[in-house]
């Protein structure tokens, strides 16, 4: 099977100090590796945002090499899965990013339109690479690890912010680009279970969960004057090689060495 | 008339060392000094009528902070009719004493370097049909359960859901919002990812952490091939010199104590580790700055840490707060370091790193003959 039509989600972004919205990075890697895929395979490339087409963050996607970005007006009530879902029917593959800079960034979203259309999803994407019908991911996982997963299209694909795609910014484009309203989708359900989030500014440090504890001052006290060791050895005895072949029996009880 | 005689108070009172080393006088004489670590009261739940169900990837056969975090928010938010189920997808090898969960359930073959999220939602899917937990607790974090918590969320579509759960008590969770500028706030769901540091896990008491085979009917499910439309085609791990310090899993890091570059470069190889120096040996110029680690370098979190001639300064301290096993080598015994590590090896650095460089070439080529 063959990729036909390529869709990427875009969202707004804000700067995190002056607040001013732009282009959402991460979404903006998502969109670079659409277009060099869409241009290597001929395929069509639908560029989708949801929410306010006067948002003039969209007008950097336009700069980062989007021809046209279509725009499905939300209201806030409405369920976004939803409304995506209906015009994504039909496209082979969908990039999107991994993280959100605004709203509610909860990184749910690819996995609520993968189980609304029943298709497979991988987040944390590096690369993709079509080999035969299926497309070949490279996952991040921290520490230095990576995994290569194949996956059958049509597939979301969540793009990892380190992935290697260069950002082309150009003014020629942002002036020749166009932002598309689309018609607000009919039928449209209701957001089932819209979720009451009571938001504040964030001025002050989240608090701690921690156990409660009725001690009396006999114990608390007990408690300032013992503290629980952390139990770690210490080694003395011995010459360098019985010491260092304590080193490495420690490493292989805990499988940090694999000879 | 009648005499009281006075009480008297013997010259010779009992009197026991404290573990610091102090002489205390004690009115009542114990008679261990198990009096000085009382044992914390067993958590036991006696009708259970609801439950917390904890689920988590292990990561060689041990489970990551994050996620005995995640037990203890569980436990901790868990009151005496509720009962804590924590279910491991891996290996658990370790000793199950922190685990403060009542019951845990393993399940070996679900392990987190094979990617099968179809198979591993079916057999939660079942689990939870079966046991009807009342919230469902998972670690935030970018090793599997993340993403695994998240596939989760979306399949089960009636409970209510947070992630990236920063704050939490009986009443509510917290997370932020656009960016980190707001902070939202929602009555406590259902589901709950939680992220990382925000429970404390001194906890009053501890749990039988029984291994339970409530899973043994599930596995039957694995046998009937899912058709899953991924394929994994394995994990890779990058080459240590490749990776960015912050990102490496394996650090042998020189203090003022290593006089021989190329002796620890060569351990360094032996292990595949990244390399890492403290600031004293930044500034002699042995190794480049962006090889510092501590407050003015890098703040890292692999898994082991060698750390070879480094006395440990806070700053330094600092920068390996994240650190799972720290191993130090030092001269010196009362070296802060050594304090930090949980294996301190006393001895000279140099003959130390030589005498390891060549029992694990030993080893690796005894290995070899195995192979072969």
């Amino acid at each position: 099977m063959s990729i036909k039509r390529i869709a990427v989600l875009v969202s707004t972004g804000r700067h995190p100090t002056s607040g001013v919205p732009r282009h959402c990075r991460n979404d903006s890697l998502a969109l670079t590796i659409g277009i060099d895929l869409s241009q290597c395979k001929a395929a069509k490339l639908d560029v989708l945002h949801a929410g306010n087409a006067n948002n003039p963050a969209l007008m950097d996607y336009l700069a980062l090499g989007a021809d046209q970005i279509n725009v499905i007006p939300t209201e806030p009530d409405s369920d976004i899965v939803e409304s995506l879902a209906e015009r994504l029917g039909d496209a082979d593959l969908i990039l999107t990013g991994s993280r959100a800079e605004n709203g509610q960034d909860s990184g749910l979203l690819p996995y609520l339109l993968a189980e609304k259309l029943d298709i497979p999803i991988i987040a944390n994407a590096l690369e993709l690479k079509q080999v035969g019908d299926r497309l070949e991911v490279l996952q991040f996982f921290p520490k230095g690890k990576r995994r290569r997963v194949a996956v059958t299209l049509p597939a979301i694909i969540a793009i990892h912010p380190l992935a290697a795609a260069e950002l082309r910014f150009a003014y020629v484009c942002q002036q020749q680009g166009k932002i598309h309203s689309l018609s607000a989708p009919v039928g449209r359900g209701q957001a089932t279970s819209i979720m009451q989030w009571q938001i504040q500014p964030a001025t002050r440090k989240p608090n701690k969960l921690k156990a409660r504890e009725n001690l009396t001052g006999h114990e608390r006290l007990l408690a300032a004057i013992t503290s629980e060791s952390k139990g770690g050895t210490v080694v003395n005895d011995g010459n360098s090689v019985e010491k260092a072949q304590v080193i490495l029996s420690y490493l292989r009880e805990h499988q940090l060495i694999t000879f | 008339m009648t005499t009281r005689n006075p009480i008297r108070i013997s010259p010779n009172r009992p009197q026991q060392t404290s573990p610091s080393g102090l002489k205390r006088i004690v009115l009542t004489a114990p008679d261990t000094v198990e009096m000085y670590a009382q044992p914390k009261p067993l958590r036991t739940v006696i009708n259970p009528k609801a439950c917390y169900l904890v689920i988590a990837h292990s990561e060689r056969g041990t489970l990551s902070d994050h996620a005995l975090q995640t037990i203890a928010a569980a436990a901790i938010l868990a009151d005496a009719e509720t009962n804590v189920l924590a279910l491991i997808l891996g290996e658990l090898t370790e000793d199950l004493a922190n685990v403060v969960a009542d019951q845990v359930i393993v399940m070996p073959e679900l392990d987190f370097e094979h990617f099968q999220p179809e198979l591993e939602l079916a057999n939660i899917s079942s689990l939870i049909e079966s046991i009807q937990p009342t919230r469902i607790f998972m670690p935030d974090n970018h090793t599997g359960d993340g993403d695994l918590g998240r596939r989760l969320i979306a399949r089960q579509k009636t409970k209510t859901a947070a992630t990236r759960v920063v704050e939490l008590d009986l009443d509510h969770v917290a997370t932020y919002q656009a960016g980190g500028a707001s902070i939202a706030q929602i009555t406590l769901p259902e589901i709950i990812l939680l992220a990382a540091n925000t429970v404390d896990t001194h906890l009053p008491f501890t749990a039988l952490a029984q291994r339970s085979n409530l899973a043994t009917g599930n596995q039957a499910s694995n046998n009937q091939a899912l058709a899953s439309p991924y394929q994994d085609l394995g994990m890779q791990t990058i080459a240590a010199t490749e990776i960015a310090l912050d990102e490496a899993d394996f650090i042998v890091s020189a203090g003022n104590g290593v006089q021989n570059v190329a002796t620890l470069e060569s351990l360094a190889h032996a292990l595949q580790a990244s390399i890492g120096a403290s600031r004293v040996a930044v500034d002699d110029g042995k190794f480049s700055r962006d090889r510092q680690i501590g407050a003015s370098g890098k703040t890292v979190s692999a898994s082991a840490y060698l750390a070879i001639g480094i006395s440990g300064a806070v700053q330094h301290l600092q920068g390996i707060k994240d650190c799972r096993h720290v191993i130090a080598i030092n001269t010196d015994a009362s070296a802060p370091m050594v304090k930090r590590a949980d294996l301190s090896v006393i001895g000279d650095a140099e003959e130390i790193m030589r005498a390891l460089i060549t029992l694990i070439a030993e080893a690796k080529s005894a290995n070899l003959k195995v192979a072969a």
